[in-house]
């Protein structure tokens, strides 16, 4: 059989026997509204194990979280009409009796501290003062253009989890960023 | 003045269903709210009830009834009961209903909107 030489430098097989184990939707690449739009309705499609709740969790989570992929990350590709589209990864799995959402791409480290400072924020605070502090930056966010801060504090509170972020260096300015989040398929 | 009439849509974005009524102050926001170009949407909606409320000063009577919304819209609506609460303030006569998905989650949003307007609103099951 024919061979392409450089075809990958993985195994497309290893590759794929990875992703069946609990992954129901992966997706790399470039996000804008219309692959949004698909993978929106695949949430639909593949979380049949969940309540309705469940399924209206995820697909919220997923909204914010792809939204922050799009505009926010480092790596990005310019369509011809001039559109930026920011590259990253998705990743939905289904462990027991939970969804996990996973979202990552390439950030520039000065970028990202102020998202990490906030995210431990997030976790800090417990029901009552997460609302509350959704209430106060909504406000600020009046103010202010930057609107990826309150979704953040969105998604905690529709996961009813801690945000579970991780951070790899990739290079001295750049580094893997990925946020992670479970949710319950009886979500109440 | 006109009435607004904007019909819903579910595409790559989702516009809300909008009903805004002069003769009766009859107002409804229905559907999922999820757009390009937020600010800009909801300012048409803002720009109605201030005239509304300066020019024709009726009673207002808002259904909200949408069972989805980002957060980019959440600050918009919140912009909207700010107004609301505005005119009750002055003395207008103002009634909210919001219909919530049977969700605890969601009930707390709607009991969130609450504090942080001090304007009252009805918190309705959605069927």
């Amino acid at each position: 059989m024919e061979k392409i030489d450089d075809k990958y430098d993985f195994s497309l097989y290893e590759y794929h026997n990875l992703l069946q184990q609990n992954i129901l939707v992966s997706y790399k690449g470039p996000i804008d509204e219309r692959i949004m739009n698909v993978i929106g309705e695949n949430i639909e499609l593949v979380t049949n194990d969940g309540n309705d709740k469940a399924k209206s969790k995820i697909f919220k989570i997923f909204m914010e979280l792809a939204q922050n992929v799009w505009l926010y990350s480092a790596e990005s590709l310019s369509t011809a009409s001039g559109r930026k589209l920011g590259m990253g990864t998705l990743v939905i799995g289904e462990f027991g009796d939970a969804y996990t959402f996973v979202t990552g791409n390439v950030v520039r480290n000065t970028d990202i501290e102020p998202v990490i400072e906030k995210c431990e924020i997030i976790n800090s605070l417990d029901r009552d003062s997460l609302r509350e502090y959704r209430r106060e930056q909504r406000r600020l966010a009046g103010t202010k253009k930057n609107s990826g801060n309150i979704g953040l504090i969105q998604v905690a509170l529709t996961a009813e989890s801690p945000l579970d972020i991780e951070l790899t260096p990739v290079s001295d300015e750049e580094s893997f960023f990925s946020i992670a989040v479970k949710i319950k398929k009886t979500g109440r | 003045m006109e009435d607004i009439h904007i019909e819903g849509v579910h595409e790559a974005y989702f516009t809300p269903t909008v009903n805004f009524e002069v003769a009766t102050g009859n107002c409804e926001i229905a559907g999922e709210s999820y757009l390009e170009e937020t600010s800009k949407f909801y300012s048409k909606l803002l720009d109605w009830i201030r005239k509304y409320t300066t020019t024709i000063k009726g009673p207002l009577n808002f259904d909200f009834k949408l069972s989805y919304f980002n957060t980019s819209s959440s600050k918009c609506l919140v912009d909207i009961l700010d107004l609301l609460k505005k005119y009750q303030n002055d003395g207008g006569k103002v009634t909210v209903n919001w219909y919530y998905d049977d969700s605890e989650e969601e009930l707390e949003e709607v009991e969130d909107f609450i504090l942080e307007t001090g304007l009252e609103i009805n918190k309705i099951p959605m069927e």
